[in-house]
């Protein structure tokens, strides 16, 4: 049985349609990240799940309990929001504790259960001062102790790092994956941060505009988008996309505009048929540097080029078309020169422009 | 602090200079007036500066023998405390679960101005249908009555300041202590009021000075020492044949003093609470 089901879950805000019918199944230990631009209706899927919003049609059932009109306190979940919610008038101790106190747990077993929880975290320092003299990440901890305290089916993230700053960022997230990894717990995660998604899940649900636009694994979703939203979405910087025809023999991909000129993989993808035209996508960091003797995919004209520590972004276009590729430090050309870059082919996406999903293979 | 200019430094001086001139002129003026003699008052010129200093009116009306004009003083006074306390208490209970359903509700924001408007509404044009009310349920002259006559002004007003307060108070807050398994009166006790409380003072604070200081339905609506608040009281020091300015002075700050003293004791709570959004409407 599975610990959450989300069966075609739609909500309406008058005539606005936040969720177009979302479904999703979770298994206990799931680390499920609902990632998507805002406007997406992820926060709207994960209020639903909580019970702070009613959805307008379909249900949720956790561990196979319907949770139509269930009250979120009956429901077995535990939330951390991004503006951490804690209660300003109330010791850290007792802002832990308060989902025990209020389900009338006894005083010592619940200052058992606090201890643990601090334990975990680290802020057993802090257990006696006010939310007001913490820090950010020391807030966010106590937040997730309040959840952690409760030992919920499931817990339900809300952005919970975007108001922290970047170092404590990836702290926070190493953080919370290894009390994943510790507790097993099932989570369902809220994010727009592309990077904490991949880190994070074991599956990632990309939302648009109210749906599912593809779900799987972070390898999955990086190595095979769906369509080319979630190509643009996945990877910093994102997967290049060069608009192109099929050569009249079949044998060939040509972009529009020149530049780009490579055979067509050997193994069969459906609808690449000659004289069509499609989109080929390839992540920046397949591209490499090849000598003038070999065969070339790609002639880069250069304009800027980026080092980033361990790698080095070389941004240029192809024709009129804009790419990126990501090549060593050491092989990093100059701006304004022509670089002849050269891939694997078989890593190579293939999109259907007009409809912007990928093409199936075969 | 940024650089500024000798010229601009008199100017911004200056002006506070004045503005606490207008502000505290009158008041200085009536303790003056209060411990000058009937003499000083009655020269011309006027002697601004008192001669000899008077207290006898502060004994005059600090006084508990019978019949006095003192017994009559004190008696106002008490009753203003409870009427205003009263009203401020009623204000209080009514204004803080509407003001926060109105806060967390914004569908039904639209009412709040409907309750607005009736406080437009001068009070004159109340005042024969509140005194026949009252007439009805038997609470004319009684400090129930003028409570409850105050509670109508002080609660549309209290329920304005409050939900302006409420308003600051994240939702997520709330929506977490629900998640947590607070039920609403929980949420209420435990969260929302604690973080609320300087807005509260203030609150209390302002409509208790509302009800101390009105005149209007508090002449009306009561007739002797039973019910009759200080202002009246007051006013009443004027009506005779000859007319005490020393006299009316001295009930002048006598009457302040319960307000003043009230406000030193709330002061810290009321700043944050002004400071916090309090009274953004």
């Amino acid at each position: 049985m599975s610990t959450l089901e989300i069966d075609a879950v739609t909500k309406r805000f008058g005539a606005l349609e936040t969720l177009k019918g979302v479904d999703i199944t979770l298994e206990s230990g799931e680390f499920l990240v609902l990632l998507g631009p805002s406007g997406c209706g992820k926060s709207t899927l994960l209020n639903i799940i909580a019970g702070l919003l009613e959805p307008s049609g379909g249900d949720i059932r956790i561990d196979g309990r319907s949770m139509r009109k269930v009250h979120p306190k009956n429901r077995d979940i535990a939330m951390v929001f991004q503006s951490y919610a804690l209660y300003p008038n109330l010791s850290v101790a007792r802002n832990i504790g308060f989902g025990l106190e209020m389900r009338k747990v006894p005083k010592a077993e619940r200052e058992v259960a606090i201890r643990k929880a601090a334990e975990i975290l680290q802020i057993e320092p802090l257990l006696e001062r006010k939310p007001a003299e913490l820090s950010g990440g020391q807030r966010q901890r106590v937040a997730i102790g309040r959840a952690l305290v409760r030992d919920p089916k499931v817990f339900l993230f809300d952005e919970p790092l975007s108001n922290l700053d970047a170092k404590l960022r990836t702290e926070m997230r190493t953080e919370l994956k290894r009390l994943h990894q510790k507790l097993k717990a099932t989570i369902v995660y809220v994010t727009h941060d592309q990077v904490e998604a991949m880190t994070l899940a074991t599956r990632i649900a990309v939302m648009r505009e109210g749906q599912v636009e593809q779900i799987g694994t972070p390898r999955e979703i990086y190595d095979n988008p769906a369509s080319i939203y979630v190509a643009g979405f996945m990877g910093s910087p994102p997967m290049n996309l060069v608009e192109g025809r099929i050569s009249d023999d079949g044998t060939r991909f040509q972009a529009e505009g020149g530049g780009c000129d490579f055979p067509t993989p050997a193994n069969a993808i459906g609808g690449l048929t000659p004289g069509r035209t499609v989109i080929a996508g390839f992540r920046p960091e397949q591209l490499f540097p090849t000598p003038p003797a070999e065969a070339k995919a790609v002639t880069m004209e250069v304009e800027v080029v980026e080092a980033t520590g361990a790698e080095t972004l070389v941004i240029g276009h192809i024709g009129e078309q804009t790419i990126i590729a990501s090549v060593k430090p050491d092989q990093a050309p100059e701006p304004g020169e022509t670089v002849r870059l050269n891939f694997a082919p078989g890593n190579i996406r293939w999109f259907d422009p007009e409809s912007g999903r990928a093409l199936p293979n075969e | 602090m940024e650089r500024r200019s000798l010229a601009a430094s008199i100017f911004v001086y200056g002006a506070a200079l004045v503005m606490s001139l207008v502000i505290l002129a009158p008041v200085v003026w009536l303790f003056l007036m209060s411990i000058s003699s009937s003499a000083d008052l009655s020269a011309r010129p006027l002697h601004w500066w008192p001669q000899e200093i008077d207290l006898s009116r502060y004994g005059e009306l600090v006084s508990l023998v019978s019949n006095s004009a003192g017994e009559a003083f004190l008696a106002s006074l008490r009753n203003s405390l409870f009427v205003s306390g009263l009203a401020t208490c009623g204000a209080l209970l009514v204004a803080i679960p509407s003001a926060w359903a109105v806060s967390r509700t914004p569908r039904v924001q639209w009412s709040l101005y409907g309750v607005i408007a009736t406080y437009m509404l001068p009070p004159v044009s109340l005042a024969v249908p509140l005194y026949m009310g009252l007439a009805h349920l038997g609470l004319l002259n009684t400090i129930t009555g003028l409570a409850l006559v105050y509670l109508t002004i002080l609660a549309p007003f209290a329920t304005w300041l409050l939900k302006t307060g409420f308003d600051t108070i994240p939702q997520e807050i709330e929506s977490a202590a629900m998640i947590d398994g607070a039920r609403l009166d929980q949420t209420m006790r435990l969260v929302t009021l604690p973080l609320a409380a300087p807005v509260l003072a203030t609150t209390a604070l302002f409509a208790f000075l509302l009800a101390w200081d009105e005149f209007f339905y508090a002449l009306l609506f009561t007739a002797d020492q039973r019910a009759k608040t200080v202002t009246v009281a007051i006013a009443d020091l004027a009506g005779g044949r000859v007319s005490d300015y020393g006299l009316i002075a001295t009930g002048g700050i006598l009457a302040a003093l319960p307000p003043v003293l009230i406000g030193l004791i709330m002061q810290r709570a009321v700043i944050s609470g002004l400071t916090t959004g309090g009274v953004k409407g």
